[in-house]
């Protein structure tokens, strides 16, 4: 009796077993990190010092700081830049590529690498050398006849060129608009055809509600992404110039491997937190309205 | 055991090659190296401290010290070595300078002194001698600008070196330190006097606006096309860091030391400091065989053949006894160590160059920046300046 017990408690206890590491893994990188840094975002942390007080002080010290305010705001500029451009970008691409057009899967390639090279620290070098004053884009500018522009040294067009490095690596949200403007059936079309609509019309009232599951999808990704850039603003600009750059996740790397603060930092990475989780709550809030499932009966 | 450092790639070549003759005479010791340009290299090994994964043997800034190791027990004392390591061939200033609370934090490696460089070909273009005051440097500019173009310089300053300059104009002018006490020592008034000093300089094509050394792209001076191919023609840099410079120079261009000017006293106000040293991490397993390292790469004759001035013009006595008897003391690093001796002055304060001032993310950036940029009232800048620093300096007390 007891034996038979023992089989069928250990036959419903084997799920467990099975999702250990995965728990395991969890708690020490994901769990302790998270608990550990707020537990930080409320004292003075110093890498070298320690911690002697607690509280609100560095939650405090955000709001109060110029400098770390303009980032937050730097930052909101970059996502809000970036994103519905790349979505514009990668969307409009990938409808061109849907058309049956020689040649087709070189471009779906070619438009494609820049996602594989991604916004590594070498693409960023790179970026920096084809933007600087005597690099390749204003050698253009210049057989065109057009006056160069200062990319890097500019507050405006500085971010502009992180913007357009996040931008250019629209190849991964275009095959996945690509994968949805296949799953829109071409019967929708032909009768839209004999009812007289032209081609803008059956884009914006067949293609895009069919395929605005993905359009979410690839907003909510992109957005999370966008407010933790990194890369860009770290090796092009440094931040500069005048902070014009200086996105928040920089700013949390000076402060904790530059400055030592990390309880500051841990704040400010909180705080990131928070405005990103927002984001997506109202993100999945706005769902309902404009958001159209195939299976959703009720619209 | 692990040994880090960071350089150009003369240095890394010259280390590599000493680090070799070492396993050689020591074949039960390894040393596995670990080394990369200085971009970054502070926020590295300070995780690495932090985190207790540094190197055993580490090459640091003397005043990185008084971040470490405020209570002298963030590297090993090296006091307890001393059957290891000769300190008798050491300068006891400079032991002093590295020791904190009696216990020795670090082997000084060399000293090392700002130092105006030239390019005398540029000069020779513009048809002048390189300037031997900051009335010669403002003169040059002038004829920069008619004779090769307005994107010709005399010189290149990048904020750091311009918060250098203004240091010097004042200490020379006011015959006074910097730093006593740890509080400035000028008023607002007299350091807006010194910030103006430095947009005049700009204002008279010296040197390049902020933004375009932005524009340039570079990470670093060297690394400039501009200065590269001549058209800035001048830095003020450390003499152990020349030969980084005058190498990246292209078609044989010829990068001459200047005369310290005196325009605005007779004081003398060169910044010279010690320019590196060896420590040992506290957490090493291996520290007596980390300081038979230190020792052999600064106090044995073969390993000081191989890396000569790499580091600059060596501490050590008998490496600079066996380097003039071989006729090595002969080069650009040390006629610019010997002339910065000369003409130095107060000693810089340990916190001068604490990240939160000099990184490119620090308050001199900030400030020259928006002198630069804005042409901002310096009456204002000095006040941010000022107080900037006496926070840095009581978050150190």
């Amino acid at each position: 009796m007891k034996k038979r017990k023992y089989r069928k408690c250990s036959h419903e206890n084997i799920g467990w077993f099975y999702i250990l590491p995965w728990i395991i893994g969890f708690l020490i990188f994901k769990a302790y990190p998270f608990a550990s840094s707020l537990f930080y975002s409320f004292t003075n942390y110093n890498l070298f010092k320690g911690f002697s007080s607690f509280g609100l002080m560095n939650y405090k010290k955000i709001f109060e700081t110029k400098k770390i305010m303009n980032s937050y705001a730097v930052t909101f500029k970059y996502a809000f830049m970036t994103v519905p451009l790349k979505l514009i970008v990668a969307l409009f691409i990938a409808y061109i590529l849907n058309f049956k057009i020689k040649g087709v899967n070189f471009f779906r390639t070619a438009y494609y690498i820049p996602s594989i090279l991604g916004g590594s620290v070498a693409i960023a070098v790179l970026w920096k050398a084809i933007f600087k004053d005597d690099g390749i884009v204003n050698t253009l500018l210049g057989y065109m006849g057009i006056q160069q522009q200062s990319w890097l040294s500019s507050r405006t067009n500085a971010l502009f060129v992180i913007c357009l490095l996040r931008i250019w690596q629209f190849g991964s949200a275009m095959v996945i608009f690509l994968a949805a403007l296949k799953g829109v059936p071409k019967d929708l079309y032909e009768a839209a055809s004999i009812d007289g609509a032209g081609k803008w019309k059956q884009f914006f009232n067949i293609t895009v509600p069919l395929i605005t599951p993905v359009i979410f999808y690839n907003l909510v990704t992109q957005l999370c992404q966008a407010f933790q850039e990194f890369n860009g603003p770290y090796i092009i600009t440094q931040g500069g110039p005048r902070e014009s750059t200086t996105l928040i996740s920089l700013l949390i790397y000076n402060n904790a491997f530059k400055s030592y603060e990390m309880g500051l930092a841990s704040a400010q990475a909180w705080i990131l937190f928070i405005i990103i989780m927002t984001f997506t709550v109202l993100a999945f809030i706005s769902e309902k309205k404009w958001v159209f499932y195939s299976d959703d009966e009720t619209r | 055991m692990r040994f880090s450092w960071w350089g150009g790639d003369s240095r890394h070549n010259a280390t590599l090659k000493a680090i070799e003759a070492f396993e050689k005479k020591y074949p039960n010791i390894k040393v596995e190296s670990q080394y990369g340009a200085w971009g970054g290299w502070l926020d590295q090994l300070a995780v690495q401290i932090a985190g207790k994964s540094e190197p055993d043997v580490m090459q640091i800034n003397w005043n990185w010290i008084y971040q470490f190791s405020k209570d002298g027990n963030g590297f090993v004392d090296l006091n307890k070595y001393n059957d290891v390591i000769d300190l008798k061939q050491y300068p006891q200033t400079l032991l002093d300078q590295m020791t904190l609370n009696g216990k020795l934090q670090g082997i000084p490696v060399s000293s090392t002194g700002k130092v105006f460089y030239w390019n005398k070909t540029t000069f020779e273009k513009a048809g002048i001698a390189v300037p031997s005051s900051f009335d010669d440097m403002i003169k040059a500019g002038k004829i920069f600008k008619e004779k090769l173009g307005d994107d010709y310089y005399p010189m290149a300053l990048t904020p750091y070196e311009q918060m250098l300059i203004m240091v010097y104009y004042l200490q020379q002018k006011y015959n006074k330190q910097w730093i006593v006490n740890q509080k400035v020592n000028f008023t607002e008034d007299e350091v807006a006097e010194g910030i103006k000093f430095i947009r005049m300089l700009e204002d008279n094509h010296v040197y390049p606006s902020q933004k375009k050394l932005a524009g340039d792209g570079a990470d670093t001076m060297d690394k400039n096309p501009n200065w590269i191919n001549g058209k800035y023609a001048g830095f003020y840099e450390w003499d152990s860091a020349q030969a980084r410079f005058a190498n990246a120079l292209a078609d044989k261009q010829e990068m001459v030391m200047g005369s310290y000017p005196y325009d605005y006293g007779k004081t003398k106000v060169a910044t010279v400091k010690i320019s590196m040293a060896f420590a040992v991490s506290k957490n090493s397993k291996h520290p007596k065989e980390a300081a038979m390292l230190i020792n052999y790469l600064l106090n044995d004759n073969e390993a000081v053949d191989i890396l000569g001035l790499e580091r600059g013009v060596v501490s050590n006595e008998n490496a600079r006894k066996h380097l003039e008897s071989a006729g090595k003391l002969t080069d650009l690093t040390y006629k610019s160590n010997v002339a910065a001796v000369e003409n130095a002055g107060f000693a810089l304060d340990p916190y001068f160059e604490d990240t939160k001032l000099k990184d490119n993310t620090g308050l001199y950036f900030e400030v020259f920046d928006d002198l630069s940029y804005d042409n901002a009232d310096a009456k204002e800048l000095a006040k941010k300046l000022v107080n900037g620093i006496t926070e840095v300096q009581d978050s150190n007390k």
